[in-house]
């Protein structure tokens, strides 16, 4: 990643989209819209202190919604390039009209620009490389499975960032039934100070403790004040408020990290309602996660649900095995058919074992499903601009025989933009399409080309 | 030109600029890293994604 910010034959257009392309293979003609950020890109040193001060907080994408960012900036602690950006959307100055700039008050190199406009770029170039990527696959539509319902199912992707030391928990297994307690406990507290602060004024102004005050309220005897009514009012409110608090906190302070895991296979993939292809790369994913959620905790146990554990790689069989036999994981033949809830939050998943041939159910502290890989949102109107084609499955199509060669010269595709597919199998597919590209490019005459790649 | 900064998109920008050509890679988000940067560690040797 550093690498390819600091190469001086690349220009880094981060936060652009294309937007018109024409030309043919050599000598293409592209519109890319660079998207105001808000942020003088020269001038900002990624230091953070707009952050620090923001007071607007959205839930954080890149943390799949588990954890939470301001309305100015940076998509993740390590990414490049090291420039802040405000989601205008969201911003109380851009977005809701409301006087702010608190991180322009604070920025020491002046980098924030309110005025900062959406800049069209035109690029002449000789070959395209789709490296677009691809999309989690959402588990709310399949009902069995109640990812919309059950705060204990997760993604591959949540769980991923709830393992992360630098996720939402650090890195511990917090489960997200317990992170919305926590929330719903802060809240409440929040609520509760602010009335126990205004009892505190009270009870200073009248020189008496609310207890003495409302026994002689009540008996009638309390004499004529305004505040009187507001204050018995306040004192009903804190007790009710701590009536409410007490078993939450009680709650909280039992909960326990998640040791008891079941990984979901062909959520949405090898399922003909959804998508009939195999998605590669969740029987390895799952089994990877399996094994480090038990490095960082040797306490936990997993079960793997699958129909088969497609280990197809170099090397992955064996990686299998090493989990099955050191880090507790249990590989169980079936399908899972539903998961329920008990009182505790705590997942239910019911499932035929097809070894043993018996219906069975078993309660997990957190299940996960190994979501399908799907074609990226943006591709069927990328692909318009570009003129090319999709398969049936809505990723570009290639041919067997020139597996990275869109249906319009001049054109690649690497990566998950192509098809589902692991890293290693993503970067050797990249390595290629570059030679691909550089081909066309380099049988252009330069003038022609424009320089351009 | 790449679309894409994951990493499929930055690895082929890093090829093809080695070989000398200037490349323009595009992102959509304010930064490049893709899917891969949301992963804590990758198979198989369970090493750090970024």
């Amino acid at each position: 990643m550093l690498d390819a910010g600091r190469h001086p034959k690349i220009n880094l257009l981060s936060y652009c989209e294309v937007e018109e392309v024409s030309g043919e293979v050599g000598a293409f003609q592209v519109k890319v819209r660079k998207k105001a950020r808000y942020v003088n890109e020269d001038l900002c040193t990624g230091c953070g202190a707009c952050v620090e001060k923001c007071p607007t907080t959205v839930k954080d994408t890149y943390n799949e919604g588990l954890g939470e960012r301001t309305a100015i900036y940076k998509y993740f602690p390590q990414g490049i390039p090291s420039t802040h950006c405000i989601d205008a959307e969201n911003c109380r100055q851009l977005g809701q009209g409301k006087k702010c700039g608190i991180c322009a008050k604070v920025c020491q190199a002046n980098a924030i620009d309110f005025e900062q406009q959406d800049q069209m770029l035109d690029l002449e170039v000789g070959a395209v490389v789709l490296a677009t990527g691809y999309d989690v696959f959402d588990p709310s539509v399949i009902p069995e499975y109640a990812y919309d319902r059950i705060d204990n199912v997760v993604t591959a992707m949540e769980f991923e960032r709830l393992l992360s030391a630098s996720g939402p928990t650090h890195g511990h297994l917090d489960r997200p039934s317990e992170l919305a307690l926590r929330a719903e406990v802060a809240v409440l507290e929040k609520d509760l100070n602010k009335v126990s602060r205004q009892i505190d004024r009270l009870e200073e102004k009248h020189g008496k403790k609310t207890a003495e005050f409302l026994k002689e309220f009540e008996a009638g005897k309390a004499g004529e004040d305004e505040d009187f009514e507001r204050w018995a009012t306040l004192a009903e409110k804190q007790t009710a408020a701590e009536k409410v608090l007490a078993p939450l906190k009680k709650r909280e302070a039992a909960a326990q990290t998640a040791k008891n895991l079941a990984f979901i296979q062909c959520v949405g993939s090898r399922d003909f309602r959804f998508n009939r292809f195999c998605s590669s790369y969740c029987c390895m994913h799952s089994v990877k996660e399996a094994m480090i959620a038990h490095e960082h905790d040797n306490q936990t146990t997993s079960s793997i649900f699958c129909m088969d554990l497609r280990a197809v790689g170099r090397g992955f069989e064996e990686y299998k095995l090493r989990g099955g036999k050191s880090s507790n994981i249990k590989y169980v033949r079936g399908r899972v058919a539903e998961i329920t809830e008990d009182e505790a939050h705590n997942p239910i998943v019911w499932y035929e074992s097809t070894t043993s041939r018996q219906v069975d159910h078993e309660t997990f502290d957190l299940v996960i499903l190994a979501t399908a890989c799907v074609p990226s949102a943006g591709t069927p109107k990328l692909a318009d601009l570009m003129g090319v084609e999709l398969d049936q499955n809505g990723f570009f199509k290639t041919d067997p025989f020139a597996p990275l060669d869109t249906t319009r010269p001049g054109i690649f595709v690497c990566g998950c933009a192509q098809g589902p597919m692991d890293i290693p199998e993503s970067v050797a597919q990249a390595s290629s399409a570059a030679a691909r590209a550089a081909e066309v490019v380099a049988t252009v005459p330069k003038a022609a080309a424009g320089g351009g790649e | 030109m790449v679309i894409g900064g994951g990493i499929a998109g930055i690895q082929s920008s890093l090829d093809l600029a080695e070989m000398g050509i200037q490349v323009h890679l595009v992102e959509k988000l304010p930064c490049i890293g893709g899917k891969m940067a949301q992963l804590d560690k990758t198979f198989p040797t369970n090493d750090c994604a970024i």
